[in-house]
């Protein structure tokens, strides 16, 4: 009696989870040697003098942090660099967002709507998800072109007496910046509205017909129902887009030619940070990316706790009367 | 377990495969036989055309063309990367020749990544340029490349606008009235009073000051110091632009080249001859151009612009390719002659120079009026010198130009635009003290 029994114990401790672990294994690999150990490295790196001058390497010399202290000493009229660009890029990255997300909500929520029943959605998904398919550098020459002293639009506007010869797109902060936030607005919004639209199909449609039989109007139900049942999606968006928009890069440096004119007031952290990599100067490089890395987290910390306190709190109620 | 072992297995390949063309390298560079694979580092297409054009491969030789911008410094950094990796690379992935400008073939030269051309049979002739030699040698006199032209700049200016501003367009007339600064800008005051700019960038005359500077920018003791000349440069546009003699536009923007079109309103242009092929295509172009429109005289003070140096880079396996190159663009007067007649180049070979300066028959007709410009080219460069270079002038200059036209244009006043500049300085050579 005892002998099959143990036999059929063995076999209920028969474990398929290494499969689980063999499969992920190849992403954890390749993520430990090539993000993992150069997140570290650059960190390390960060309390290290070394640059090339020409061909001659000069360092690596450690120097603790005075990386950081050159990065948050005041230049001569008293601006700390590195706070003006990161001031720069979130400028940039709100006024491209913000449309960003509310057309977004506005597109998912016409293209769920059963009401509506939007025909040949799958044509217009694909049309507004077309811009992103465009490398970010092309798009951005795209606009220079357009905009240029000698560009089309500048023609047109001349043509219709707007403005005259001497005017210049590239020689105004706002109108840098708006043409950056543009982009950025054309490349996302399309993804945005995709991933949010899956959020509400997620939802379960009967809480909209309920509501509905309630007497709730298209509004309440939107910010009723929809947009709390919506909001681990929603701050998912929010967060990655805002990683994304802290590390802007490459289309304000090919649209100003790596300058951030005017006055370097479009020039943003990742700008910066390549500035320095010219003569691969990986010491105050590493230091940026630290500091870029903790703008991040913080950010995302701080967003995460704002927009999910909000959702948490439907659920207390709910705790309090169990207990 | 299996799954660790295969990537163990891959690393140890990856190991193995560096190992053993570290292993080959060494072999190929002691054997005398010649590489397959012929590596050059460029910039641009320019020097490709010629190559195509006019040298012939060896047979066997397919020549692999790495094309990098300049802008920012990127073709550097590139070329960089590859000449610190030169000892580890594969025999054909070594680079074996590459292309260096005035602006900071100092920095290669004076460096070990590139090697003596005596060594790979090539003597330097009596023909070539005296300044081209001693800018392709390192602080002991040692040549490690050639160029294949000679770059003295002249003035190139537009026929109907002089004869309308001056009431002349004969080249020796027109010298007389710009002969120096003064007289410049008084006659771009009368341009400008018939409608016309002088020069069409903020930039265009900075290479005729910057090539005389008296002090290089960066001292012994690494310290920045702007010379007089830099200086004039700043004055002289802050005036140009005020006044309106010149645009806010880049040397290389379309809205300058824009101004060589038949309808364009700018008189002068600053260049060297290979400024006709690489700017001035759209004054030849076949519709809006205006070919025969142009002659050029050498302008209120005489300089140099650019110049393309090839040079031989040390790890080479194809050295004897390296030097039928080097004598191909430097002694081959066929191609040399060919290089003026079909290319309107100036060569870097006196003797070519001397037969197209004293021909009565030549004349410049693929953009200038027939004018023999080979013999106002020549007038000028004999005395070229090579002087005051450092390391650092392509991103200075560069630097210097792209910060001040953000005030030219009025976007900054002039404290925040150096201030821009010196902070430029700051992150892109840590060690000028300034």
């Amino acid at each position: 009696m005892d002998h099959p029994r143990r036999k059929l114990t063995r076999k209920k401790s028969i474990s398929y989870a290494k499969w689980g672990y063999i499969f992920i294994a190849p992403f954890f690999i390749t993520y430990l040697f090539f993000t993992l150990i150069p997140q570290f490295l650059t960190v390390y790196n960060s309390f290290f003098e070394s640059y090339r001058v020409g061909l001659k390497q000069i360092g690596p010399t450690f120097v603790g942090f005075r990386n950081y202290a050159d990065l948050f000493s005041p230049d001569s009229s008293g601006t700390v660099l590195i706070l003006k660009y990161a001031w720069n890029t979130l400028v940039i990255w709100f006024i491209g967002a913000l449309p960003q997300f509310v057309v977004a909500l506005l597109l998912a929520v016409l293209f769920t709507s059963t009401r509506l029943n939007i025909r040949g959605q799958g044509f217009f998904k694909t049309v507004i998800y077309m811009p992103n398919l465009i490398m970010a550098a092309a798009f951005s020459m795209l606009f220079f072109t357009l905009f240029s002293r000698v560009g089309p639009i500048q023609a047109l506007l001349e043509q219709w007496g707007v403005v005259d010869q001497s005017f210049d797109f590239f020689s105004y902060k706002v109108t840098v910046r708006g043409m950056i936030a543009l982009m950025n607005f054309l490349m996302w919004f399309g993804n945005t509205t995709i991933v949010l639209m899956a959020g509400i199909m997620g939802i379960d449609q009967t809480l909209f017909e309920a509501a509905k039989i309630d007497g709730a109007n298209s509004v309440q139900v939107f910010f009723r129902v929809t947009m709390p049942l919506l909001m681990p999606i929603f701050v998912y968006c929010l967060i990655t887009a805002m990683i994304g928009g802290v590390q802007m890069f490459d289309v304000p440096q090919i649209l100003t030619k790596g300058s951030g004119q005017p006055n370097e007031t479009a020039r943003t952290l990742v700008m910066y940070l390549n500035g320095y990599l010219t003569n691969k100067n990986y010491g105050m490089a590493g230091a940026i990316s630290v500091i870029i890395f903790i703008i991040t987290g913080v950010l995302g910390g701080f967003v995460y706790k704002m927009l999910s306190a909000q959702y948490k709190t439907d659920k207390t109620p709910h705790r309090r009367a169990r207990g | 377990m299996k799954k660790v072992f295969v990537v163990l297995m891959v690393i140890a390949m990856v190991f193995l495969a560096v190992s053993c063309s570290k292993g080959k390298t060494e072999t190929a560079t002691k054997a005398t036989t010649q590489g397959k694979v012929f590596n050059i580092y460029a910039w641009n297409e320019e020097f490709k055309g010629f190559f195509e054009k006019y040298y012939t491969v060896p047979e066997g030789v397919t020549v692999n063309w790495i094309i990098n911008p300049s802008d920012n410094g990127i073709y550097q950094s590139k070329l960089d990367e590859a000449l610190l990796n030169q000892a580890n690379a594969a025999a054909d992935d070594k680079i074996d020749m590459f292309l260096a400008e005035a602006d900071y073939i100092g920095k290669y030269v004076d460096s070990e990544y590139t090697m003596d051309i005596s060594k790979i049979g090539f003597t330097n002739a009596s023909t070539q340029y005296e300044y081209t030699i001693k800018a392709a040698s390192d602080s002991n006199g040692v040549c490690k490349g050639v160029s294949f032209q000679c770059c003295p700049a002249a003035v190139i200016y537009r026929k109907s606008i002089a004869k309308d501003v001056l009431g002349t367009d004969n080249p020796a007339e027109v010298q007389a009235l710009i002969d120096t600064w003064e007289k410049f800008d008084a006659v771009a005051a009368q341009a400008k009073a018939k409608g016309y700019y002088m020069t069409a960038s903020f930039a265009e005359t900075f290479r005729t000051f910057s090539n005389n500077c008296t002090k290089p920018w960066v001292d012994a003791n690494d310290k920045l110091q702007f010379d007089d000349m830099i200086n004039a440069w700043i004055d002289q546009t802050e005036n140009y632009i005020k006044n309106g003699y010149t645009l806010t536009a880049g040397v290389w923007d379309q809205e300058k080249t824009n101004q060589m079109f038949k309808d364009g309103k700018t008189m002068c242009f600053f260049g060297p001859a290979w400024y006709y092929n690489f700017c001035m295509t759209n004054a030849m172009d076949p519709v809006q151009g205006c070919v025969g429109d142009w002659c050029i005289v050498k302008g209120p003070q005489a300089y140099f612009w650019g110049g393309t140096w090839l040079l031989a880079a040390t790890g080479s396996d194809n050295t004897e390719m390296l030097k039928d190159i080097f004598e191909t663009f430097t002694k081959n007067e066929d191609v040399c002659s060919k290089l003026v007649s079909n290319e309107n180049q100036f060569p870097n070979n006196t003797k070519v120079v001397e037969k197209f300066a004293n021909d009565p028959t030549y004349g410049n007709t693929a953009i200038l009026d027939g004018q023999n410009d080979i013999a106002v080219f020549a007038g000028l460069a004999k005395d070229i010198k090579w002087e005051n270079h450092t390391n650092y002038d392509q991103l200075l200059n560069e630097g210097l130009q792209n910060k001040l036209q953000e005030y030219f244009k009025g976007t900054v006043d002039k404290e925040t635009a150096m201030k821009n500049f010196y902070q430029y300085i700051k992150e892109t050579y840590p060690s000028i003290k300034l």
